[in-house]
């Protein structure tokens, strides 16, 4: 490729990208700017080549701009080091313009370059993914993300203060939520999502909505992964309610992790959002929980445990069990009505263990009244034993008492 | 000859470890979109009183016979 091109020509083109770099910059073009920091997005350009063919283009960059030199100098290299995808080196390089960068943006009064500042955001991030995957296949140490995590912990101290950059802060949060989430160091989330929240000066709701709709679809993972459903439901109801209806993946992903969580609260999808966004995985669930069948459940469980596992759901959806023996205890408890009206209230353990049995689930009385007893006390059934002659007695008032979106 | 087996399967598991299923995807830097208060139409796809005391569905029906069978023994 480098053979095509005369020097004069490379010599031309990289002149003219580093004029375009420091017009926008003088020119305060946050858009033009941002477009041209986007090195992983222009894999084979124009430029590319004449770096190839002009390997002193360090010396061009500092001669003509000596002043941006620290910003231009490590951007050429990284947008060379990227072409012939040596991305360690290109992360290093972009990582020292990155620096560069900031220390400009943070010189600069108005938030013009607020955009590129993102851009440089984004770039690190996935700059460093890719360094990390080659790394790791030639058995080095991947720490280019925890690094580009470190970076931008810095970018977001210079967003996260009083004045008009505040309102970018938010989307750099969400770049921190991707790495620390692939990095499985999600409590380093705490110290960002606490200066967020507690910000006085600046409504939440400022921020742009695409931010925000991140920013609730990983702090309900968070939720759901600490078992605080509650929270889980809002922070993840307000992603879907906000999130980009033409945005079906995202959507799917959000509804990935609200459908466990409304099921942790009594609340069932329609079988068409499953199908829409093809979370089938959890069709079985939905159906053991209608209809008592504790067998089911668990058949759903081992089928996608995997799924759930990786997701993080797993312990979630286990923990529906109970929800699903006090639908199985309600079932009982009419059958019998429908036949003898007047003892409907009394169960007996037997009539449990058999049931249990026809669902393959070999329990004996004690481990059932076991059962029967955690139920009385979450709350999932009202009514006392008969111990002694192993008996549960229904109240005659609201036995099965519902959650209405409580957790159990 | 037998080649021994490559040890590609461990580096798959690493690279695996750098894989993220559930990470949401980037929404364009300028990209914006109609945020109505009603929200999207998934707001709408779920059910809270299900918990009926209709016992004439299959499972159900299964579920009686196997007791008034299992009763009628004792």
């Amino acid at each position: 490729m480098a053979a095509y091109l005369s020097m004069g020509e490379a010599h031309r083109r990289i002149g003219d990208y580093l004029s375009r770099v420091t017009n926008s910059i003088s020119s305060s073009d946050g858009a033009a700017l941002s477009s041209l920091l986007a090195v992983s997005s222009a894999p084979a350009s124009p430029l590319s080549d004449a770096l190839a063919a002009f390997p002193d283009f360090p010396r061009l960059a500092g001669d003509r701009f000596p002043h941006l030199a620290d910003l231009l100098v490590p951007l050429l290299r990284a947008i060379h080091s990227h072409s012939i995808q040596r991305f360690a080196d290109a992360y290093s390089s972009f990582e020292k313009a990155a620096s560069a960068f900031l220390q400009e943006f943070r010189n600069w009064e108005t938030p013009w370059a607020m955009e590129a500042m993102h851009t440089v955001a984004l770039e690190i991030r996935l700059l460093a993914e890719k360094a990390d995957r080659e790394l790791a296949t030639t058995g080095k140490n991947p720490d280019k993300l925890q690094a580009a995590g470190s970076f931008l912990m810095k970018v977001f101290g210079a967003l996260a203060v009083k004045g008009p950059k505040r309102i970018g802060a938010l989307y750099v949060t969400c770049q921190l939520f991707k790495i620390y989430f692939r990095l499985g160091t999600v409590n380093l989330c705490r110290s960002v999502i606490r200066s967020i929240e507690t910000a006085r000066n600046f409504d939440f709701e400022d921020f742009p909505v695409k931010d925000k709709v991140t920013y609730m679809y990983y702090t309900g993972r968070l939720e759901v992964f600490n078992e605080n459903f509650l929270v889980a439901d809002q922070k993840l109801t307000y992603a879907l309610m906000h999130c980009n209806p033409q945005s079906e993946s995202n959507l799917r992903k959000i509804l990935k992790f609200l459908i466990p969580v409304k099921l942790s609260i009594g609340v069932l999808p329609k079988r068409t959002l499953l199908e829409k966004y093809n979370l089938l995985e959890y069709a079985d669930v939905v159906t053991s929980l209608k209809r008592g069948d504790l067998r089911l459940l668990r058949q759903a469980l081992d089928r996608h445990e995997d799924q759930f596992l990786k997701s993080g759901v797993y312990l979630v959806l286990e923990k529906l069990e109970l929800q699903v023996y006090q639908r199985l205890v309600k079932k009982i408890h009419i059958i019998q009505r429908l036949k003898e009206p007047a003892k409907a209230h009394q169960i007996k353990l037997d009539v449990v263990v058999k049931a249990l049995k026809w669902l393959e689930i070999d329990m004996d009385v004690d481990e059932v009244e076991c059962i029967m007893a955690c139920l009385i006390y979450k709350n999932l059934i009202k009514g006392y034993f008969a111990h002694k002659s192993k008996v549960l007695v229904l109240s005659k008032q609201d036995p099965f008492p519902r959650l209405n979106g409580k957790p159990v | 000859m037998a080649e021994p087996a490559k040890p590609e399967v461990t580096e798959e598991a690493k690279m695996d470890l750098l894989e993220d299923d559930d990470e949401f995807e980037e929404f364009e830097i300028d990209q914006e979109w109609d945020d109505k208060e009603e929200g999207n139409e998934a707001l709408q796809q779920w059910e809270d009183d299900w918990d009926d005391d209709d016992v004439n569905d299959d499972f159900s029906q299964q579920l009686r016979s196997e007791l008034e069978s299992n009763a009628s023994k004792n």
